[in-house]
């Protein structure tokens, strides 16, 4: 199912006497709608979070890695994978017609690996609860890959602490 | 409640009800902190199936009965092939619940979220491997 997101567009009408008449306010788009967007400026952020928590494991491992910090930019590589996979299928749902708002730039991310993990568990489970919290009201299949994005996000918890200790 | 709402409650219930047989069978294989974890899962899917229970019940049905037996889809003979039962019983399951998520009574559709959410999470703990889509086939 596919949503469309035509309802950010000033409405327009042409009349033959009166030529383009602007009819006013336009009305807020459907709540699936405004989620689907909520949720893919949600999942934007999370792969922009991956990315910077990459690139600053990268630099914390320098050249000579040892095997757990090779393991964790493993991981953290296919978690971010996971999160990419969900922008592109949350996206794949709407048609749009008027470009994205761009959601707020991530929080700065600690430098410290222990801390790094935590912040990135921190905003997986919070994802997750907050995408479960919206499934009322959506239409069935759009709550469906809700769902299972919000599973997903959970098992990316379990996951990252295996990586902060170090195991695969 | 629909025939469909019906039939996904259903379906989920004989899920659970074939996990609950099936996680009996493969506690066997296992020890330690395997078997400890187990038996967590044996509970929490024999807790599942009885909710499902009363509420096909509270809705004026008749649950489907468990089957004395089940043909399991992994054959049992080690920790391995326990380990891999696991794995095959929570991704059915969550198949199931993610099925449950389209019934649009919004407690239904949020037990059926949080279930799904909860299988994924046992089988993570069972394979190591998070998935992307847990109960969905994305192309």
């Amino acid at each position: 199912m596919v949503l469309a997101a035509s309802a950010g567009v000033l409405p327009l009408a042409l009349t033959a006497c009166k030529g383009v008449q602007v009819l006013g306010t336009p009305p807020p788009p459907p709540a699936d709608i405004r989620l689907l967007r909520a949720a893919i400026a949600a999942e934007e952020q999370m792969v922009a979070r991956y990315a910077a928590a990459l690139h600053t494991l990268k630099i914390t491992v320098g050249t000579h890695p040892t095997y757990p910090q090779t393991v964790r930019v493993t991981g953290l590589t296919r978690v971010a994978r996971e999160h990419t996979e969900h922008l592109d299928e949350l996206k794949s749902r709407l048609i749009q017609n008027t470009p994205l708002p761009h959601g707020a730039a991530p929080a700065q991310l600690p430098t410290s690996t222990e801390d790094l993990f935590a912040a990135l568990e921190h905003a997986e489970q919070a994802a997750s609860d907050r995408l479960i919290g919206q499934l009322d009201g959506l239409p069935p299949s759009f709550a469906q890959l809700v769902a299972s994005i919000a599973a997903s996000e959970a098992t990316h918890v379990p996951y990252l602490r295996n990586l902060k200790a170090g195991r695969p | 409640m629909s025939p469909a709402e019906l039939r996904a409650l259903q379906d989920a219930l004989a899920a659970e009800q074939a996990a609950s047989f099936g996680y009996g069978v493969l506690g066997a294989h296992l020890s330690g902190a395997e078997q400890r974890q187990a038996r967590a899962d044996w509970v929490a899917h024999q807790v599942a199936r009885d909710q499902l229970t009363a509420m096909i019940t509270a809705a004026g049905w008749k649950p489907i009965p468990s089957a004395v037996s089940y043909q399991l889809p992994v054959a049992v003979h080690s920790a391995a092939t326990a380990r891999a039962l696991a794995i095959d019983i929570e991704n059915r399951v969550t198949q199931e619940y993610i099925a449950l998520v389209a019934v649009t009574s919004p407690s239904v559709r949020e037990f059926a979220a949080r279930q799904t959410r909860a299988t994924a999470l046992r089988a993570v703990a069972w394979s190591g491997n998070p998935q992307a889509f847990p109960g969905l086939r994305v192309d």
